[in-house]
């Protein structure tokens, strides 16, 4: 219950922190949504690549096949919790974290930083469930 | 020879209580004082047996005749003659305590407070819990547990003596003597009476101490399994939103407590490349989570695990990891390799699936579990016992 309070209390004081799917578009690219494809974000999404250690890597490493099931970190085995937002309505919702997450994430996963069309394309097709 | 002619009460109902709940008072703390994980049922026994004792003491100034020390206060001539006789013609017959047993009853009264109060020493030094918490250091409580470790051994070995000679007595005398604590009846020369039984005083004590168990124990019976009965709090160590935030989404987020400040500078110095991950954190959260590290490190040693994790790294090395730390694997070297492959634990990294007080960073002895493994039947049962006995 408190956990819940809190939650609450921080999204009535932070308003600037809830961002909208159009905001985010828009950050992306000024045309917006109309920019991206939701079926290039599934493929890359889905695509394979080769760590140096000579491991497979790709996103569902640590989210998993299952969008609206919970994933697990492939290190540390820490539960994460579902990415699609029929599940998990904090997804996406929050600029300073989709940003930090995206960066990280394709770091490790692709090797480089996503280029904002890929974020878009991604955003497009992970906000479909 | 005294002539025995009848029957009395000798041992008023409270000397019987207080004997025998020392006698399991102490039997619990030697079963529990092993596996960390009994600390709380430990220090509840050691409690017992240290109220125990005053009450006897009190008991041997106020109490029934045979009860009082001064009854049973024999010189060192009185024992030997008596011992003397054991083997001679001389057998004499005493109502309460003879002299060798007496003797022995002062050295149990001795040993047992000078167990108890080390103890409590222990317990303020390594623990720092219990009246002398903040008093005495973790560095001083070496020479504590030393003491109580003696202790220990010394009172087991009197009980044992004292066991020895309650048989031999029961034997030359052919009387019961252990029956008699029970009974509280002996054979006396018609000059002697019967004390007072006193059953008031004996309902008190087995009420205070019932009581005692409720407030130690009562939490198992309410604990859900989304908030586990922790028997033991630590002090309250500083937490920290931010770091709370950015250190959890990947593991557990570990206290700073558990590494040394150079372990943690280091870590943020190397934070683009984090067990091949880039933290990627900008500067000024940087800042304040090193500030928080710094200001909570292990070397500042404001806890148990804190203070052990320091002192066993060498000044020279600055790990990188927890889990390198000799003390921490020191620790779970017996933990079973089937056991850090279940579901409910995973990861050497997954504190919390075992430390019930993981988030707060104490990781009290006593708020360990190791999930899956069902030791604690005992407690199960006793629930179901008393469950039913409530309906
Ligand atoms: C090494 C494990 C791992 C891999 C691989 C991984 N992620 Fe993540 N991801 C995480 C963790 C951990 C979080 C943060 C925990 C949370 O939000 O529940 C996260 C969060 C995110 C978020 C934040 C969403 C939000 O708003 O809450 C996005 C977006 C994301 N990941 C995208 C990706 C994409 C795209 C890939 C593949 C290129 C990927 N992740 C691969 C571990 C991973
Ligand atoms: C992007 C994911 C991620 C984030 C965020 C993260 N870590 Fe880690 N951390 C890891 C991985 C992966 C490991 C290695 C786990 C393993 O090998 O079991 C690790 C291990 C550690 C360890 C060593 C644990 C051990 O085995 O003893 C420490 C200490 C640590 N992290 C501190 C931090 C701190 C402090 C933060 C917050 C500033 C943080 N981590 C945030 C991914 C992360
Ligand atoms: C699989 C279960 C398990 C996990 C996971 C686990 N521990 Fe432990 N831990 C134990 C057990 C069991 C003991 C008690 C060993 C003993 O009886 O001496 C213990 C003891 C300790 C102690 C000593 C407590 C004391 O005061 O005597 C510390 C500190 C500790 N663990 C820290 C950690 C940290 C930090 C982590 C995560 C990096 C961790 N543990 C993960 C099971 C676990």
């Amino acid at each position: 219950m408190k956990k819940y309070l809190f939650v609450i209390l921080l999204s009535l004081s932070l308003p600037t922190q809830a961002i909208t799917l159009d905001d985010l578009y828009k950050r992306y690219s000024p045309e917006g949504e109309s920019a991206f494809d939701a079926e290039r974000g599934k493929q890359l999404w889905n695509q394979k690549h080769t760590a140096e250690d000579g491991k497979i890597r790709q996103c569902s490493t640590c989210h998993g096949n299952d969008l609206s099931k919970s994933g697990e970190h492939v290190k540390t085995k820490k539960v994460i919790d579902p990415m699609a937002r029929s599940v998990n309505a904090e997804r996406f919702t929050k600029m300073k974290k989709i940003k930090k997450w995206f960066k990280r994430n394709c770091k490790w996963t692709v090797g480089r930083e996503c280029t904002n069309q890929e974020k878009g394309d991604l955003i497009k097709y992970l906000t479909q469930f | 020879m005294t002539q025995q002619t009848k029957s009395i009460l000798v041992w008023d109902v409270p000397t019987r209580v207080f004997h025998w709940l020392l006698v399991i008072a102490f039997a619990i703390a030697w079963l529990s004082y092993e596996d960390n994980r009994y600390l709380d049922t430990h220090i509840f026994s050691g409690y017992t047996f240290l109220g125990l004792l005053i009450f006897r003491l009190i008991w041997g100034v106020f109490g029934t005749h045979y009860a009082r020390f001064q009854q049973f206060s024999y010189n060192s001539t009185e024992v030997i003659s008596y011992i003397k006789g054991l083997f001679g013609e001389d057998l004499r017959h005493y109502v309460g305590h003879n002299p060798a047993g007496a003797w022995a009853i002062f050295a149990l009264i001795g040993f047992g407070l000078a167990l108890t109060l080390s103890g409590l020493f222990v317990l303020g030094g390594e623990e720092q819990h219990g009246p002398l918490a903040g008093i005495v250091s973790f560095r001083q409580s070496g020479i504590f547990r030393e003491t109580h470790e003696v202790a220990a051994y010394g009172l087991l070995l009197l009980v044992f003596i004292h066991f020895c000679g309650v048989i031999t007595e029961s034997l030359l005398h052919k009387e019961n003597l252990i029956g008699a604590m029970f009974r509280g009846t002996k054979s006396a020369d018609t000059e002697s009476a019967s004390v007072r039984p006193h059953r008031l005083i004996a309902t008190t004590m087995i009420t205070v101490i019932l009581a005692y168990v409720m407030a130690t124990f009562g939490g198992y019976l309410t604990e859900t399994a989304d908030q586990p009965y922790l028997p033991f709090k630590g002090p309250e160590l500083v937490q920290n939103e931010l770091w709370q935030e950015e250190c959890s989404d990947c593991h557990f987020a570990f206290h700073p407590s558990l590494l040394p400040a150079r372990s943690w500078q280091l870590i943020f110095k190397q934070q683009a490349d984090h067990f091949d991950d880039d933290l990627d954190l900008d500067e000024e959260t940087v800042t304040e989570l090193l500030a928080y590290a710094n200001a909570n490190s292990a070397d500042l040693e404001q806890i148990e695990p804190a203070w052990r994790m320091n002192s066993s790294i060498a000044s020279k090395d600055t790990p990188l990891r927890i889990t390198d730390v000799r003390y921490w694997k020191k620790k779970h070297e017996e933990i079973d390799a089937e056991v850090w492959k279940r579901d409910s634990v995973k990861s050497k990294a997954n504190c919390a699936a075992c430390h019930l007080d993981a988030e707060q960073g104490t990781f009290e002895d006593a708020d360990m579990r190791i999930p899956g493994d069902n030791s604690l039947d005992s407690i199960e049962w006793l629930k179901s016992v008393l469950g039913g006995a409530a309906k």
